[in-house]
């Protein structure tokens, strides 16, 4: 097979791939910028949008901490601007809409278009070695409708009775008439149905990329696992989102016209089931979790490789891994309904299979520490993000075992303990991955190096308070807190967490204010950041092969790949002066027959 | 590979075919995993439909639900089938009867939820008439698209669209049989 | 600071702070065996001069692959495989099983709603949904040492009655009867709480439980009686209604 495509690659002839027309590029401003169907635009575009509701989200965190922290005082700065009414004062109303929209943003309109959206478009069609996605044109209609889905969004903010209050998980029949009356409530479920139809247009557009498009010999153990990664979300998201988008269809049924499917009777057994709405948003829900961290697990996997300079540990088994998680993670909703009355049956088979779940997820921990060890590691700061995931993740992930069990989540379910656990996952370990994949990629998306300097100082002032918040959470949740309280401290048993609470909350704002060190270092190195070469982490995926950024149609010609994405302290490239060799790069591969001495090599 | 070495010589011509047959095979996948897409909605709509009906105590539908208009329901399939019929018809008149026989569908469909309401099987009115307008209506959305589709691409994308009036035609038996015969 | 559980007043809270107990020890040590690889990792093997290429493995030999499969199993029996088998005996024995048949047992009706809680036992008669029912708002009293019954109903959106002390709740959710029993051991006032989001006033659905001897509980009953008798009005629509017990059917 090997020497096949040696041999084909050494006459001139042109690949399958090679015979399409390279595209022209557009020219005018709003077919490059605005309605572009360039993967490498809408990449940026998502990339922008999500980062823009990735602050406004936070901002609300802040708010939500500041409430906690200070139950009842005014917020400085701001309050009078956003709260005028109550003197400055967050009021319950007010609070229950942050909460509500926090989560909402976060998880839907922030993490979901940066990491999916973003690097899943501008990355995908690079490191196949493709031109394009295989619909350019869907992929622009999904970058537009989640544009529709964030101003539906916004617009309800804005309507009488005021934005949504139901929570990110919107539990009939909280979020029915019954709870809920006004429009808000209504624009937040047309918001996510969109936000829905965005993300299954992307991901038929992914699906059918990397089944259809990777470059010759590309073959699906070559690919980087970040490829896997976004390959595997596409498939949940394909499959899961669509039942979401039914519970939102008869939500809003049930509020536009009347319907009860979520609304029950007085007596048991008459009218509609809130339950109902429960097994089909976790029938959602949790995959949707996965939908997240395969990504982020697929980007660090190659970025550990890539700085231990080394192949990544059992990559085959860490595939396997990901598609056990995949298969696993639409069997185990249960989890989040145990305090629901399941049968026993039900309870007791969705808190196996849920710990079923931690075999796949360890050997995917075990390859990345296997990783590690004997590697030549380059604490760059993509690095540290990834190293900074290892530890969220695995803070995260255990404790996700106490809220598997049913009988400890009986007291933790609820609690901040499940805030705390899955802001590990959700916030902790995305944002790490997010931020490792932005260090890493900038100078491919925007030709200019990101501040190494500035890269690690954000580094240490958003990991530290970070797990300073999301722990503190784990502890308040432990001493029996529980989530969406406005004013803790109606409880007596609760009065004595007020220091932890404002603790927590003092970290946050650093871990806020932090932020505003990568913004810096993002917009400075967009203007006046150093020009990147083509390949400045010295790594052999096809991205790197090409100019940064990529010129519009990325290859000039279409790759021919002959070996896999991590070929790092590969023997055969010591007689190039260096230890990587590209995915198709054509050299011997055989290691050097005359035993030389180990050359000196640039560190 | 095959396919590599034996296209190395041919002309231009034979090239741009065989890119615009691959096209249409992407075109093809891409429609096949948004089709999977759209039976899942469906699908958990119908495990929404088979939930709320294990839980009503007694009879299926509940006492003193009127009888459904099966015939009448039944008759529209028959809008759908002459659809996918005639986009087995050729280009050249093969979309634009489907699009009338489409219509024609909606229509019928739109005269049948008028029907339902006044004979109090509409939303509000108990869970079977219930059910049956959430299914139909995301159905006739999805017709609504494939009129739409016809439109615009009617007989350029005679292949795809075969598939999605198909597809289309499926999902109303299933709901059809699933909610008003069973 | 001080990290720590609330009081445990209860006969079984002890097998959930246990539960609780064994997985903070078993993946304590996972976490930190973990972080000892990682950190020792980090300091011998960082690129330096005379390190500067890794050791080239693809850790897909069959060694690899056993020993990663291994560490993966033994983690997978030490903490869920255990975990799983002492959740399953302890919700078998202790909190699944409900003392229907338990005629000692304190049995209580629950009704949520925004945003307060009602609690009705039946009366001398014994039935509920009738006019000598104990109706109390937003405080329970339950005597101690024999089991206490709940049955619970919602009357507008999901709310979850959340006892910390005795480490335990149960949603209440409209259309369904759901139920939750539990012991007290120690007399003494406990918090109420309302874990699941029902609205803006979520957080001030807090009620007491307060937890009596034989003697002083039947004491309170005796007096709660007579004041629920002089207070609600069972023809009232206001009034939080009961249901009968066995069958499900409304009360009046």
């Amino acid at each position: 097979m090997n020497t096949n495509a040696n041999a084909d690659a050494g006459d001139d002839g042109p690949t399958a791939e090679d015979r399409d027309e390279i595209p022209p590029a557009p020219t005018g401003f709003l077919r490059r910028w605005v309605f572009s169907t360039d993967h490498k635009v809408i990449g940026r575009q998502f990339l922008f949008l999500g980062l823009g509701f990735l602050a406004i989200g936070g901002v609300m965190a802040m708010l939500i901490r500041w409430q906690l922290a200070r139950p009842g005082a005014p917020v400085p700065l701001v309050g009078r601007l956003l709260f005028g009414a109550s003197g400055g004062v967050i009021s319950p109303v007010a609070y229950t809409a942050l909460f509500t929209m926090h989560g909402t943003i976060m998880i839907f309109f922030a993490v979901t278009p940066v990491l999916i959206g973003g690097f899943g478009n501008f990355l995908l069609p690079l490191l196949i070695g493709a031109r394009d996605m295989a619909f350019p044109r869907l992929n622009m209609a999904s970058f537009w409708i989640m544009f529709a889905a964030t101003a539906v969004l916004t617009a309800s903010f804005f309507v009488p009775l005021g934005p949504p209050e139901a929570g990110w998980t919107a539990y009939a029949t909280l979020s029915t008439a019954i709870g809920a009356p006004g429009p808000g409530q209504t624009l937040w479920v047309v918001a996510i149905y969109l936000n829905g139809a965005s993300s299954v247009m992307g991901a038929v557009n992914y699906i059918t990329t990397v089944l259809r498009m990777r470059a010759p010999g590309m073959t699906y153990l070559r690919m980087p696992l970040t490829v896997w990664g976004f390959f595997l979300t596409s498939i949940l998201n394909a499959l899961f989102v669509p039942v979401l988008a039914a519970a939102m269809v008869l939500l809003f049924f049930d509020r536009v016209l009347g319907t009860q499917f979520f609304i029950a009777g007085t007596t048991p057994g008459a009218g509609g089931d809130p339950i109902l709405y429960q097994h089909l948003f976790w029938l959602f829900g949790h995959p949707e979790v996965y939908i997240l961290i395969l990504p982020a697990w697929g980007i660090v996997g190659d970025l550990l490789s890539f700085f231990a300079r080394k192949p990544l540990f059992g990559y085959r088994v860490t595939v396997g891994a990901l598609i056990g998680v995949v298969i696993l993670s639409t069997v185990v909703y249960g989890h989040h309904m145990f305090t629901t009355g399941l049968s026993p049956l039900l309870g007791e088979s969705f808190m196996l299979l849920t710990m079923i779940i931690s075999v796949p997820t360890s050997l995917i921990v075990l390859s990345w520490l296997g990783t590690l060890w004997r590697g030549a590691i380059r604490l760059q700061t993509p690095m540290l993000f990834c190293l900074g995931l290892v530890f969220t993740f695995g803070v995260g992930g255990l404790t996700g075992l106490y809220l598997a069990d049913i009988t400890a989540d009986m007291y933790l379910h609820d609690t901040y303990f499940v805030v705390g656990h899955f802001h590990l996952i959700m916030a902790a370990a995305l944002l790490m991955s997010l931020f490792a994949a932005i260090y890493f990629w900038f100078p491919k998306m925007f030709g200019r190096m990101m501040s190494e300097g500035l890269g690690k100082l954000h580094f240490w002032l958003t990991f530290v308070p970070l797990n300073l918040v999301f722990m503190g959470q784990l502890v308040i949740g432990y001493e029996g807190m529980q989530r969406r309280l406005y004013d803790p401290s109606v409880y007596d048993f609760l009065k004595p967490l007020l220091p932890l609470n404002r603790g927590i909350s003092h970290a946050a704002y650093l871990l806020g204010a932090a932020q505003l060190i990568f913004v810096v270092n993002f917009f400075a190195s967009l203007a006046r950041g150093a020009r990147a070469e083509m390949n400045p982490w010295e790594v052999g995926t096809l991205e790197w092969t090409v100019a940064s950024p990529p010129p519009h149609h990325n290859f000039d010609r279409i790759p021919l790949v002959v070996r896999g994405p991590h070929e790092l302290a590969h023997p055969a490239a010591r007689s190039l002066g260096r230890d990587w060799l590209g995915q198709a790069e054509i050299v011997d591969d055989a290691p050097a027959a005359s035993p030389t001495p180990p050359a000196r090599e640039p560190a | 590979m095959t396919a590599t070495s034996a296209t190395t010589t041919t002309t231009t011509t034979t090239t741009t075919t065989t890119t615009s047959r691959r096209r249409e095979t992407d075109a093809q996948v891409g429609l096949v995993i948004f089709l999977g897409a759209t039976a899942m909605l469906f699908a958990a709509l119908l495990l929404a439909y088979a939930i709320i009906r294990a839980q009503v105590p007694g009879a299926w539908p509940p006492a003193g639900t009127p009888p459904f208009p099966r015939g009448a329901a039944a008759a529209n399939t028959i809008a759908l089938v002459a659809a996918s019929l005639a986009l087995r018809r050729g280009r050249h008149w093969g979309p634009w009867a489907a699009l009338g026989f489409g219509a024609a569908f909606l229509a019928a469909q739109a005269a049948l939820w008028h029907h339902l309401v006044a004979i109090h099987l509409g939303p509000g009115a108990g869970p079977l008439g219930e059910v049956f307008f959430a299914l139909s209506a995301l159905h006739a959305l999805h017709v609504l698209g494939g009129l739409i589709a016809l439109a615009l691409a009617g007989p350029r994308r005679l292949r795809l669209l075969t598939i999605y009036w198909d597809f289309v035609l499926v999902v109303w038996l299933v709901v059809y049989v699933a909610v008003c015969l069973l | 600071m001080h990290i720590e559980l609330p009081r445990d007043a209860s006969l079984d809270g002890h097998l959930v702070d246990g539960a609780i107990g064994y997985l903070t020890l078993t993946t304590g040590i996972a976490f930190a065996l973990a972080l000892a690889f990682l950190a020792s990792a980090l300091v011998l093997h960082r690129a330096r001069a005379g390190r500067t290429r890794g050791h080239h493995t693809h850790g897909n030999r069959k060694r690899d692959r056993a020993l990663m499969f291994s560490v993966a199993l033994v983690m997978f029996v030490a903490i869920d495989v255990t975990l799983a088998l002492r959740a399953t005996r302890d919700l078998e024995e202790r909190f699944w099983r409900y003392p229907a048949a338990d005629s000692t047992a304190l049995r209580v009706e629950v009704t949520a709603r925004q945003w307060a809680w009602s609690f009705r036992t039946a009366g001398p008669d014994g039935r509920f949904g009738t006019a000598d029912d104990v109706v109390t708002l937003n405080e329970l009293d339950v005597p101690i040492g024999r089991p206490i019954y709940l049955k619970l109903r919602s009357r507008d959106v999901v709310h979850s009655l959340y006892l910390p002390s005795f480490r335990t709740k149960i949603d209440a959710i409209p259309g369904m009867t759901t139920r939750l029993w539990f012991q007290a051991t120690t007399p003494g006032r406990y918090e109420i709480a309302c874990a699941q989001h029902c609205g803006v006033n979520h957080y001030k659905m807090r009620g007491l439980l307060d937890a009596r001897t034989e003697s002083d509980y039947r004491e309170w009953l005796a007096r709660a009686e007579i004041d629920s008798r002089l207070r609600d009005d069972p023809a009232a629509p206001s009034a939080p209604g009961g249901w009968d017990w066995e069958t499900g059917e409304n009360g009046k």
